[in-house]
C-alpha cells in the first residue's frame, strides 16, 4: 500500500520523468538487442559518449542540444559504417579513440563553458528526475519513430546481421539496412542522451537486452520482454530512488544490473540441476 | 538449343588491395554440373565464387551470370554463423523463402508445406524448433543446406560445407549433396578440400592454383 502511495507521489511530483524513463527504456532496450546479438557493445558506449560531447558542443556554442548530439554521433556512425577494408586500423581501436576523445571533450568543452558543476554533472551524465517536457517530446519525436521503423523491417535487419553473405546473395542491401540500423541507432541515443546521461543509455542498450536474452528463445520474444524488464527495472530503480533519497540514474543501472546477476546464476543453477538428472 | 553457362568468366582479375588473388582469369561453368572447386589453400577458390555471386568485387574482366528462375543460393561454413542469435532450426530455413516473401509477405499454405518438406527430408523434424546454437555442426550445416533448398534456387554454392564435421556427418551431407544434384538437377558448385570424395561424387572439378583456373576430369587430378 505504502509502495503504491509513494508510486502514485512521485508520478504527481516527477511526470516527466516516468514518461522519459518508460519511453527511453522500451526504446534502447529493444535497439539493445542487436548491440548485444551483434556483438556491438563497444560501439553503444563510444555513441552514447558521441551524443554527450555533442550535448556539451551545443551548450558551449548555444544551439540545440539534439542538433549538437545527433551532429556528433552522426559523424561516429558515419565512421562505423565504413567498410572495414578501408580502415587500416581495427575497428576496436577506433571505438576506443572515438570514446577517450569524446568523453574528453566533454568534460574539457563544459568546464570552459562557465556554467557550475551540478549542471556539468546533470549534463554529462544525466538525470531523470530532471527532464523537462521539451526532453519528452525529443525523445518521443526520435525514439518511436526509430523503434517502429526496426520493427517493420526487422527481418531485413535480422538477415542482414545474422548471415550477410546468404542474404545479400537472396537480394538483401546489407549495407542499406546495416546503415540503416546505426542511423537509428545515432538518432535513439542522441534523443536519450539529454535526459539519460550516456551511462543509463549504455545500460539500457546492453544489460537490460542481455537479461532477456537469457530468458527467451526467439526473436520477437526477446524484444518484447527487453521492452518489458527495461521499463519496469526504470520504474523500480525511479520509486527506490524516491523512497531512499537516492540519485535516479545510477539506482535504476543497479536494478538493471542486479536482475542481469540474478537471472545469470538462475540460468546457471538451472543448467546445472539439469545436467545432474 | 544449347544451354546457356551458369557462370562465364572472361579475363577477371580479383585483388585484396595490391594482393592479386586471381589473374586474368577463364572460366565457364555448365548448368546441371556438380562441381567441386579444389586447390591449395589460398589460391581462391572461396574468392572465384564469391566475385560470381557478387560478394567481393572484381578489378578486370567480365563475369556473366545466368543462375535460372530464382537467385542462386549460397550456404556458407556453418561456424560462420553466430549462434548467440534466437533462432530456431525452422526461423532460418523459412530464410530461404525471402526472395519470393519480401518485405512483409507471410507464408502461404504451399511454402509452409515445403518448408516442412525439407525440414523432414534433411532429418530435421526432431530438432525443428530447437536453438541453431543448441545444434551439433553437421545439423547445423544441414540446417544451412535446407534453407538453400526451400528457396527453390537452381544454383547452389557451397562454402566448404563438410569443414569441421565428423565423419559420419561428412558422409550425411555429402549424400544429400549428391541427391539434390542427381534427382532436381541442381547446379552443386562448391569448395572441398579431399580429392578422394570428389572421385566418387563428380565427373570434373574445377581446378585453381597459381597456374590459373581451368575444368579438369577428377581421375586426371587425383592422379
Amino acid at each position: 500500500m505504502r509502495l503504491m502511495q509513494s508510486a502514485v507521489s512521485f508520478t504527481q511530483l516527477f511526470p516527466e520523468a516516468v514518461v522519459c524513463g518508460t519511453v527511453m527504456a522500451a526504446v534502447c532496450s529493444a535497439f539493445g538487442v542487436f548491440v548485444v546479438l551483434k556483438r556491438i557493445v563497444f560501439i553503444s558506449i563510444a555513441l552514447s559518449e558521441a551524443a554527450t560531447c555533442g550535448l556539451a558542443l551545443a551548450l558551449v556554442f548555444h544551439f540545440s542540444p539534439l542538433a549538437g548530439s545527433a551532429l556528433v554521433t552522426g559523424v561516429v556512425v558515419f565512421l562505423l559504417t565504413l567498410p572495414e577494408k578501408r580502415q587500416r586500423l581495427p575497428k576496436d581501436v577506433v571505438l576506443g579513440t572515438v570514446f577517450l576523445l569524446a568523453s574528453s571533450a566533454s568534460v574539457l568543452l563544459v568546464a570552459q563553458s562557465g556554467f557550475g558543476l551540478e549542471e556539468i554533472k546533470a549534463m554529462l551524465y544525466g538525470d531523470l528526475i530532471v527532464s523537462s517536457a521539451h526532453d519528452r517530446w525529443v525523445l518521443l519525436l526520435t525514439g518511436v519513430p526509430s523503434l517502429i521503423v526496426l520493427l517493420l523491417f526487422l527481418k531485413q535487419v535480422l538477415y542482414a546481421f545474422l548471415d550477410r553473405e546468404a542474404a545479400f546473395v537472396m537480394g538483401i542491401r546489407c549495407w542499406f539496412w546495416e546503415g540503416l540500423f546505426f542511423f537509428l541507432l545515432g538518432l535513439v541515443v542522441s534523443g536519450a542522451s539529454k535526459s539519460g546521461g550516456a551511462l543509463l543509455v549504455f545500460c539500457q542498450l546492453v544489460v537490460v537486452p542481455a537479461t532477456a536474452l537469457l530468458l527467451a528463445r526467439r526473436l520477437w520474444a526477446v524484444i518484447g520482454i527487453s521492452m518489458a524488464l527495461g521499463v519496469l527495472t526504470t520504474w523500480a530503480g525511479l520509486l527506490a530512488a524516491y523512497r531512499a533519497d537516492l540519485p535516479a540514474n545510477p539506482t535504476i543501472i543497479g536494478v538493471a544490473c542486479l536482475l542481469l546477476i540474478g537471472v545469470a546464476l538462475a540460468r546457471m543453477l538451472m543448467n546445472a540441476l539439469a545436467a545432474r538428472r | 538449343m544449347k544451354e546457356t553457362p551458369v557462370i562465364q568468366c572472361c579475363g577477371v582479375t580479383v585483388a585484396y588491395g595490391r594482393d592479386i588473388v586471381l589473374d586474368r582469369i577463364d572460366l565457364t561453368v555448365p548448368r546441371g554440373t556438380l562441381l567441386p572447386f579444389v586447390g591449395p589453400n589460398g589460391a581462391g577458390k572461396t574468392t572465384l565464387l564469391k566475385a560470381c555471386l557478387g560478394l567481393i568485387p572484381h578489378q578486370g574482366g567480365e563475369i556473366a551470370c545466368d543462375f535460372g528462375k530464382h537467385p542462386p543460393a549460397y550456404v556458407p561454413q556453418q561456424k560462420q554463423l553466430d549462434p548467440i542469435y534466437p533462432v530456431s532450426v525452422r526461423d532460418l530455413v523459412c530464410m530461404g523463402l525471402y526472395p519470393e516473401l519480401g518485405c512483409w509477405g507471410r507464408m502461404d499454405g504451399e511454402q509452409r508445406a515445403r518448408v516442412e518438406r525439407v525440414i523432414g527430408r534433411f532429418g530435421l523434424l526432431p530438432h525443428r524448433h530447437k536453438h541453431f546454437g543448441e545444434l551439433s555442426g553437421g545439423l547445423r550445416q544441414k540446417t544451412l543446406l535446407a534453407r538453400a533448398v526451400v528457396s527453390r534456387a537452381e544454383v547452389l554454392v557451397l562454402d566448404e560445407p563438410t569443414a569441421g564435421l565428423d565423419a559420419a556427418s561428412e558422409a550425411d551431407l555429402l549424400a544429400l549433396i549428391r541427391s539434390l544434384h542427381e534427382n532436381e538437377g541442381k547446379t552443386v558448385l562448391w569448395v572441398h578440400h579431399r580429392m578422394d570424395q570428389c572421385a566418387s561424387l563428380a565427373r570434373q572439378v574445377c581446378r585453381v592454383d597459381k597456374r590459373g583456373v581451368r575444368l579438369a576430369d577428377v581421375a586426371e587430378v587425383a592422379s
